[in-house]
């Protein structure tokens, strides 16, 4: 019976440890809604160290092309989001139409945009470290210049 | 009585350090670029924020075509032959004036240095015709040309005195139905 006991709290001990891991980046949000032909509500949260796992185990060839467009940027792209890490949260983008509205703004260490028209709404929100770990591994995918 | 004297004087200098404490430990307030377009008979608008001093560590990384190191590089020829750095150099030096005003039936145009700042006034007399105004505090003129070569200016250090420069309208454009406007203010929003 303790073995048992033993064992119950080592898998479980691991699975809220790989959880934790899992979620160490924070968690992507996405929520689309739908209205026409007919409504349909999509809500999906996924850790967004998935991103840097998928980047890692994709074929090197398919990505050794956006690698090499994306390596001359990354000091750049490391700045931006260096900056946009600390900086307070706020609208960065807002663009209104008649019908339209895009907003990408930073909410809480996450970059989140906001697309909502006539027929559909869509909410992402991506944690800012994710965004730079997985570019971080996109950059280092393919050979090296 | 001496001994409370030198209490109370010991009291008030510690509550004077506690009260100041914040506001010296606090960093530069950050500020923010703003730019607004609005087309009224469209209905559409564009809003963008940006921190300055993500500018400011974004510029020096770009590294491409005429742009380096935060620093952006002037052609002669881009200009018509027209040295813009010994015209900034020129106008800097100068006291506040009036260089330059044109009247011309349907446009009047000014350019002017007042209370430390590069001002330019266009206005177009035909109907619907624009309307702009731009203010660039002298400051940031200086930041310009502090680069040492003569064909470069210092974006990245323009950015940075435009930074320290305060609250100010740099740019409004106005038209029969477009409106632009570029600020900079302490105000991550545009309410």
């Amino acid at each position: 019976m303790i073995l048992f006991g033993k064992v119950a709290l080592g898998v479980v001990g691991t699975a809220v440890a790989g959880v934790g891991l899992l979620c160490s980046e924070g968690l992507v949000e996405v929520k689309v809604v739908e209205r026409q032909p007919q409504v349909h509500h999509v809500y999906v949260i996924a850790p967004a160290m998935l991103a840097s796992i998928a980047v890692h185990f994709a074929p090197q060839k398919d990505l050794s092309h956006a690698a090499a467009e994306i390596r001359p940027w990354m000091p750049t792209i490391r700045a931006a989001l260096d900056q946009l890490r600390e900086t307070d949260d706020m609208t960065l983008v807002e663009v209104k139409e008649p019908g339209e509205h895009v907003r990408v703004a930073k909410e809480g260490g996450s970059i989140v945009v906001d697309v909502e028209d006539k027929d559909d709404t869509v909410h992402v929100s991506t944690p800012i470290r994710a965004i730079s770990s997985t570019m971080e591994q996109l950059a280092a995918a393919g050979p090296s210049l | 009585m001496r001994k409370r004297l030198c209490g109370i004087g010991m009291i008030c200098v510690l509550a004077g350090m506690v009260a100041t404490a914040p506001a010296a430990m606090a960093g530069p307030t950050e500020r923010y670029l703003h730019v607004k377009v609005e087309d009224a008979s469209k209905g559409e608008s564009v809003n963008v924020n940006v921190p300055l001093s993500m500018a400011e560590k974004i510029l020096p990384t770009i590294n491409k075509g005429d742009m380096h190191n935060g620093h952006v590089k002037i052609g002669h020829a881009d200009m018509d032959d027209v040295d813009i750095r010994a015209l900034l150099d020129a106008v800097r030096a100068a006291p506040d004036n009036e260089f330059v005003t044109v009247k011309e039936k349907d446009q009047d145009v000014r350019v002017a240095k007042s209370n430390g700042n590069l001002v330019v006034h266009v206005r177009d007399g035909n109907k619907g015709g624009q309307k702009v105004d731009i203010t660039v505090p002298m400051k940031v003129v200086d930041a310009l040309l502090s680069t040492a070569k003569d064909n470069e200016l210092d974006v990245s250090a323009a950015i940075k005195a435009l930074s320290d420069a305060g609250d100010s309208l740099l740019v409004t454009v106005e038209d029969a139905s477009q409106h632009v406007r570029i600020w900079v203010d302490s105000k991550g929003s545009q309410e």
